[in-house]
This record gives structure tokens, C-alpha cells and sequence, in this order.
């Protein structure tokens, strides 16, 4: 009897626990926008290193790039740091002048010097990005003589064949090409590394906001520039690393958060109904699509490839599993690029099917396998399309295995199908033309290993075509061609481009001003407000 | 014989088993088993994990009956999908439009398949190497326990998963993978079990009249260490069917869209809080079957085991 009235005063303990748990009211303070994000994927915070979704994001965020585009229009370029620009009439230089009177968070006034350092970084560190910069010929060793500073604010850029100005200045608008700090870069410099350790975990930039703190898997805290001319409303962005998307919801509905980043779709479709929290979406530049390997005798066929491509239920897939998550596109450039076709001339239509398969001589269809990722969207998709292609007797198995399986298996071109996602990696369209619609070198040794070569496809003209539309000058012209590819290879590609990817932020509805651009670099909360 | 009530009217059957003189071996026999299976019905809890067992049993043998719908194509992905139990789909659907009980009933095969061939492969292996090593002693043994020290130095599961990733993926592989994990607790008990019978009268006894090693081994000690090991695999069985899932669940095991419980689990946590049936159906099927063995081995163990014999 002596410990009943313990467990009483415990109960009663537990009670007031509780209740005073509820009674406080969960809320983000009104000058710090915090978010829940998986953010495992960020290595480095040096903008010449930077090539994952998350961290781009930040860089987008804290650094300024020579050239920007607006993000409800990708087709209208302005210059961030350039003041303005000039093409030589040979086509082979550019000239840009350096806005004036503009600072670097430190203090250091921002000049041509700091672009041209910058930019010749990029190319001598030599990280994952630096193709963007490389492939207009800029190398390790001539980028010294290829990027030449001519006055205190101006600068110019030899390019090593004419290519279209287009190509050059979107190429000039990814991350690779962030303005950095170079007295507070090489002022940490160690042993003639360009001050790539020190840059690493730091910031030298003079974008809306400063890299304060970002601690591995955890958190990244973000702080206003007081140099930057337009100052954000906030003056601090937090973005927690919340691995469960269950978890961001629950945070997100109880106001611990503001916005959830990585809701899958039922989530969103739950939380949409609730009205403190709004669902924003945005076409982003990755596709999802099913790679045939030309190595495999029956996917060799092109009846069978164009089969195949009626027998995925797009509309379906779009509707269901990845509803919120992806839309209907059937062209290898996403929507929002230059000469980005929209149309989607395919659907699930078996009858048709089974006819091309018959024409291929496999009226009894046939077995195949396909590499697929093990997580639950990728999963979803292929056993939704395992069904359909079913249907005209085209058995498909599912071999499960992690990213780093299925990918390096792709990449030696051992699979049978590979269903994937394609990320754009700039701006410009030559960047998903060069790897669906070219490849120099079918062979196994071959150097360069773009999509088409990784399915053993050899593209026959298409390649030179590709190589010819980089160097078309005029923009209209320019974007006829790349619909020409896009057509081709949907007619005959060993590609089933099936679906955009969009993003979507589930945000409290007090959150204002958050911009979803189409790549992972233009997510924008510089003029975020709380209301 | 002091616990059990006494009988009044003994019938011819059980006045047969029950002899205290019985006629033949087989006599004697049926009366031991008689007198287990008596002692066995006296536990309840017996009979219901004995119970269980032979539902997952029935359920498996007769799956294309009793399933409503095909456990790998689903319905309408717009109309049919994520539906929450119901008079159509009694345990409601999964995210592919399948009807989950029928999915559950198809996957009692895999389940089944998987803990017998795994029980069938690990423990003629772990009974060979257990009796062998205790029998022979000496390097032999110093040899075969060290091999079994390495095995068993590796959790289970992460074993597990590196031969699969060895193997590849896939139903077959998942159980040669378990199977290899599992032989080494058999393998300790036969030991444990022949060091305590080779230096009996009879094993003498035998030796003088002439018998060979193996014919030892195999006609005298591996009958007297079966009892003891089949009730710790029956108990495993349990450990057996939830390695499988957890293969599953990881991605490792079946391949989609086979219906196998932990792979229909990992499914469904995508859904936990809005669509809870997705995941809760296969695992309440997960948590039932294991708790089926758990219960038959306990029930077994006071049966089998003579020294837990009252």
C-alpha cells in the first residue's frame, strides 16, 4: 500500500508532462524561416565542387553568378554580376563588364579580378562540374590565357569554336560559375590548393544570404547578407535534416517547421487538406525514362522499342503513384528548356503493341529483365509498367538492388533495361541533347559515355546534328533543331521517356514569397516573408 | 505417469499404448509417442502455435482457393488503389491496386518455402559438423568449432546480407544466405549433446562389437541429439521466417511483385499514418506465424527434451 500513492504522484507527473507539452505552442520565430529537408547529399559547400540537388540550392541562395535567368522564364537572361556583355563578330570571344559598386559579404569590394579568379578555379580544381566550363575548350593549363582580365570591371572569354551565345551564357548561369571572394579565398589558401580545403566547409560569396554553420546531416544555417542590396526579410534560414518524410509532416502540421520538402504523394494529398498549410509545385529538369540496352537482340529490334513505348500507362503513372511528383512527358528536354518539345504522342495501347511485336516476329512476347532501384517511388513505377507490358506478353523482372548496384551495372552497359532518372546539369539543351542523341564511340572502350552509348545506341547523324545545333547562332533556328533531335529519338531512340519530375514544398500558409525555379539551383527564398 | 488422471475404463487402444509390457518395439514406440502427444495437448498454448502452424500450411496448399484475386496483377490503379478494408477487399489494397489478403495468402508459399528449405539445408549441415566434432574430438574438433566461431562472431542478419549482395538478389539466394547463417547454433547443440553421449556403457558397447566411426555416429548419436534439435529449429523457425522479412524489407529478398510479407511491409511504410493496412496486414501475418513456432517449439520442448521432463 506504501507505493500506491507513488505511482499516484508519477501518474499525475506524467499528466502536467503532457498537457504542458501541448499547451506550448509550437511556432518558428517570425525572422527565421526553418525547413525540413534530407540534406545527406551535401559533400562541400565550394561552389567549384558543388554538383548535388541540395547543396546547389544553397549555393543558388548565397553566391551571385555572372549571368542569371529568371526563373517564370527561362528564355530571358540578365546579367547578375555582368553589367553587360558583347560578342566578338567572329563569334570566338566575349567581353563582359562587371557591375559596379557591388560587395562580397566580407566587406571586399566585388571586381572583375575576383570573376576572373573564379571562373579559372573552376577549371583548375577540376572538380565534377568543371566540364560546363571545359567543354567550350577551357583546360587547366590554357584557362589562364582564355580568361584575361582587361580593365579593373572588365574581362573576356576565348572560346575555341563559335558556339551560340546561348549555350555559352546558360552555361555561365549554373553554380560552377558563382563569383567567390579571392582575397578571403586566398587568404586561406594551404599549399596552393586555391583555397579548395578551406572553402569546403566555409563562404566567401556576396549572395542574399552567408553560410553560417552546416554540420553533416544535421543542419544548415543560413544568415542575411547586410552588403547585399536587396535585404531579405529574413534574417535567418535553418534547414534541419529530417530523414523521415512522416516526420517532416508531423513537424510541418505542428508548426515546428515551415516548410516540408520531401513529402511523398499521400502526404501531400493529406496535408493539402489541411488548411494551415498550402502545397506549391514546380516543373523541375530531371525525366524519368526506361533505357533499352541495344545489346540485347530483341530490345535491338525498333519495332519492339516502339512497342514498348505503348505499353507504359504514362497517364496512369502520372495520376497514381507519382501523382504531385511527376507529369506526362515524353521528349528527352524537359519543359522549360529551349526548344523543349510538349507533345506526347504515345499511350498505353496494347493492341497496337502486340502488332509491332508480331511485325518483329515476337507474336508470343518475350522475357526481359530491368534494373531497378529499390526505393518505393522507383519500385512503384516499375511494377506498374512490369504490369502493363504484361498485358502483350512482354514478361518483365524486376531485379531490386541499391543505387550504386543498379547504376554501376548501367554504366557498363550489362543491364537489359534500366529505369532511371535524368538530371539536366545546366540551363542550356545541349546538356541532355549531348547524352540522348549523340555518341561519337559505340565501342565498350569508348571515352566519352553519354546515355546513348550506355545503351548501346549508335545515333547515326543524330550525333553530328547535335554537334551542329551547339554552334547555331540563331536562337530560333537553334531550338527547330533540338525539336528535330527530341522527335528523332522519339520516333526510333532506345529511350521511353515517360515523366518530368516536379517538386513540390509543402509550406505553412503564412510563407510567402518561396520561388520554385525549374532547376535545383533557382529555388529561391531570398524574398521569402512570414506574414 | 504421477500427474495425469487415472482412467477409469481404459479402451482397447489405449490399454494397448499404455502397457507397461509392451510386445514389440513398435508397441513401445507408439507408446511413448502417445504418452508426448498427451502431455503436449496438456499445454494449450501448444496447441494453438501447433494450431497456427497448420493453418499457414493449409492456407499455403490451398492459395488458388482461397485468394479472391491474383496476388501479382492489380485492378484499376485509379479506382483500386490504396482502399481501406473492406467488404471487397477484406484486408483493403496496396499501392499497386493488389487486393492484400490475397497477397497475404500467396505469400504463406514463399514463407513456407523459405523456412522449410532453410530448415532442410541448415541442420543435416549443423547436425553433421556438431556430431562429427564432438565424437572425434581433438583437431577435428578445435578444427570445425573454430569455423563455427567465425560464423557465429557475425550477427545473423548483417551475414545474411552480405551474401545476398554476394549472391544477387532473389528468393533462392535469400534462403542459401539464411541457411548459411543458421547452421551454426545446431552445429554447437549436437556438439554439446554427442560430448555427453560418446563415452557412455552402450557407445562402448558398440565400439567393442565392432561398429565404424560413421556407423556410430549416424546409427547411435545422431538419433539421440535429433529430439534437442529439432526443438531449438522449430524455435528458430520463427527467427528463420522474420530474417527472410527483414531481407525483404531491405529490398534483398523476393523479387517484385512476389507477394513476400516483409517486402509488402517495406511497402507499406511509405503509407504508415494515412493508409496503416498496408503494412500492418503482412506484419500482423509476420508477428501470428512467428508466434505459431515460437509456441509449437515451447510446446515441443517440454515434450522432447528429457531433462525438462517433470
Amino acid at each position: 500500500m506504501k507505493r500506491l500513492p507513488k505511482i499516484f504522484l508519477s501518474a499525475a507527473m506524467v499528466a502536467t508532462m503532457a498537457t504542458s507539452f501541448t499547451a506550448v505552442k509550437a511556432a518558428t520565430p517570425p525572422d527565421t524561416l526553418v525547413q525540413a529537408w534530407q540534406i545527406d547529399d551535401i559533400i562541400t559547400l565550394d561552389p567549384a565542387e558543388v554538383f548535388e540537388f541540395t547543396a546547389s540550392e544553397i549555393m543558388g541562395n548565397t553566391y551571385e553568378r555572372l549571368i542569371n535567368y529568371d526563373p517564370k522564364d527561362v528564355s530571358k537572361i540578365y546579367g547578375e554580376v555582368a553589367e553587360s556583355w558583347s560578342v566578338s563578330p567572329d563569334g570566338k570571344t566575349l567581353t563582359f563588364k562587371v557591375k559596379p559598386n557591388k560587395k562580397f559579404a566580407s566587406g571586399n569590394p566585388l571586381t572583375a579580378e575576383d570573376v576572373v579568379f573564379s571562373l579559372q578555379r573552376a577549371v583548375i580544381l577540376d572538380k565534377s562540374p568543371a566540364f560546363i566550363l571545359g567543354q567550350f575548350g577551357l583546360t587547366k593549363d590554357n584557362v589562364k590565357d582564355k580568361i584575361k582580365q582587361t580593365g579593373p570591371m572588365e574581362f573576356t572569354l576565348e572560346l575555341d569554336k563559335a558556339y551560340a551565345p546561348t549555350f555559352v551564357l546558360y552555361a555561365l548561369t549554373s553554380t560552377v560559375a558563382s563569383v567567390v571572394d579571392k582575397k578571403l579565398v586566398m587568404q586561406n589558401e594551404k599549399d596552393g590548393d586555391l583555397g579548395y580545403n578551406w572553402l569546403k566547409t566555409h563562404y566567401a560569396g556576396s549572395g542574399p544570404f552567408t553560410i553560417r554553420d552546416w554540420k553533416a546531416n544535421e543542419v544548415v544555417v543560413l544568415e542575411r547578407n547586410p552588403n547585399y542590396e536587396k535585404k531579405t526579410p529574413m534574417a535567418r534560414v535553418i534547414t534541419r535534416h529530417i530523414k523521415e518524410t512522416a516526420t517532416q509532416r508531423i513537424l510541418l502540421e505542428k508548426g515546428d517547421v515551415d516548410i516540408a520538402r520531401n513529402l511523398n504523394p499521400e502526404e501531400l494529398a493529406a496535408v493539402a487538406k489541411n488548411p494551415d498549410i498550402e502545397v506549391e509545385s514546380g516543373a523541375k529538369g530531371g525525366v524519368w525514362y526506361l533505357g533499352l540496352n541495344q545489346k540485347n537482340p530483341n530490345l535491338a529490334k525498333p519495332e519492339v522499342r516502339k512497342a514498348l513505348k505503348y505499353l507504359v500507362d504514362y497517364a496512369a503513372i502520372a495520376d497514381t503513384i507519382m501523382k504531385n511528383k511527376g507529369e506526362v512527358h515524353q521528349a528527352f528536354l524537359p519543359k522549360g528548356f529551349l526548344g523543349a518539345m510538349s507533345e506526347t504522342p504515345y499511350k498505353l495501347d496494347v493492341a497496337k503493341a502486340k502488332e509491332l511485336l508480331a511485325q518483329a516476329g515476337l507474336k508470343d512476347g518475350f522475357t526481359v529483365t530491368m534494373d531497378t532501384r529499390s526505393s518505393a517511388e522507383v519500385t512503384g513505377m516499375a511494377e506498374a509498367i512490369q504490369k502493363t507490358f504484361g498485358q502483350a506478353g512482354v514478361k518483365l523482372e524486376i531485379i531490386p538492388g541499391d543505387g550504386k548496384q543498379t547504376l554501376t551495372k548501367y554504366r557498363a552497359r550489362q543491364h537489359d533495361i534500366y529505369i532511371g532518372r535524368w538530371g539536366a546539369d545546366y540551363q542550356d539543351p545541349n546538356t541532355n541533347a549531348d547524352t540522348f542523341a549523340a555518341n561519337e564511340d559505340n565501342s565498350d572502350e569508348a571515352k566519352a559515355k553519354p546515355l546513348a552509348w550506355r545503351n548501346a545506341w549508335d545515333p547515326g547523324p543524330l550525333t553530328a546534328k547535335t554537334r551542329a545545333a551547339v554552334l547555331e547562332r540563331d536562337p530560333a533556328k537553334r531550338a527547330q533543331m533540338y525539336k528535330e533531335l527530341q522527335q528523332s529519338v522519339l520516333d526510333d531512340g532506345p529511350f521511353v521517356v515517360f515523366l518530368q519530375e516536379v517538386e513540390n514544398v509543402a509550406m505553412r500558409k503564412k510563407v510567402d514569397g518561396f520561388i520554385l525555379g525549374p532547376s535545383f539551383d533557382t529555388n529561391s527564398y531570398a524574398q521569402v516573408k512570414k506574414n | 505417469m504421477a500427474g495425469a488422471p487415472p482412467f477409469p475404463q481404459p479402451s482397447g487402444l489405449q490399454a494397448w499404448l499404455l502397457s507397461a509390457e509392451p510386445n514389440s518395439r513398435w508397441q513401445a514406440r507408439f507408446g511413448r509417442g502417445y504418452l508426448g502427444w498427451r502431455s503436449f495437448t496438456n499445454n494449450p498454448l501448444a496447441i494453438l502455435g501447433l494450431g497456427i502452424v497448420v493453418l499457414l500450411v493449409l492456407v499455403a496448399a490451398f492459395a488458388d482457393f482461397i485468394a479472391p484475386y491474383s496476388p501479382v496483377v492489380g485492378g484499376d490503379l485509379r479506382t483500386e488503389r490504396l482502399l481501406p478494408p473492406s467488404e471487397t477487399f477484406w484486408l483493403g489494397t496496396d499501392d499497386q491496386a493488389r487486393d492484400i489478403f490475397s497477397r497475404i495468402v500467396y505469400g504463406s508459399r514463399i514463407t513456407l518455402f523459405v523456412v522449410i528449405l532453410v530448415s532442410v539445408i541448415a541442420t543435416p549441415i549443423g547436425l553433421l559438423v556438431g556430431t562429427v566434432a564432438g565424437y572425434l574430438g581433438g583437431w577435428v574438433d578445435t578444427v570445425l568449432m573454430r569455423i563455427t566461431d567465425i560464423f557465429l562472431a557475425f550477427p545473423r542478419l548483417v551475414l545474411a546480407l552480405a551474401f545476398v549482395a554476394a549472391l544477387g538478389p532473389g528468393i533462392e539466394n535469400a534462403v542459401i544466405a539464411i541457411a548459411i547463417t543458421s547452421w551454426p547454433p545446431y552445429a554447437r547443440i549436437a556438439r554439446a549433446e554427442t560430448l555427453m553421449i560418446r563415452n557412455s556403457d552402450f557407445i562402448a558397447a558398440v565400439k567393442l562389437q565392432g561398429a565404424s566411426t560413421p556407423r556410430i555416429i549416424m546409427g547411435h548419436v545422431v538419433p539421440l541429439c535429433l529430439s534437442s534439435l529439432i526443438v531449438r529449429v522449430t524455435l528458430d523457425m520463427a527467427g528463420i521466417i522474420l530474417t527472410a522479412a527483414g531481407l525483404g524489407f531491405l529490398g534483398l529478398g523476393a523479387q517484385p511483385p512476389m507477394p513476400e510479407w516483409g517486402a509488402m511491409v517495406a511497402t507499406g511504410r511509405n503509407y504508415l499514418i494515412d493508409q496503416w493496412w498496408v503494412a500492418a496486414m503482412p506484419g500482423i501475418a509476420i508477428f501470428m506465424v512467428s508466434l505459431g513456432f515460437n509456441l509449437l517449439g515451447d510446446g515441443l520442448r517440454d515434450v522432447l527434451d528429457p531433462k525438462a521432463a517433470k
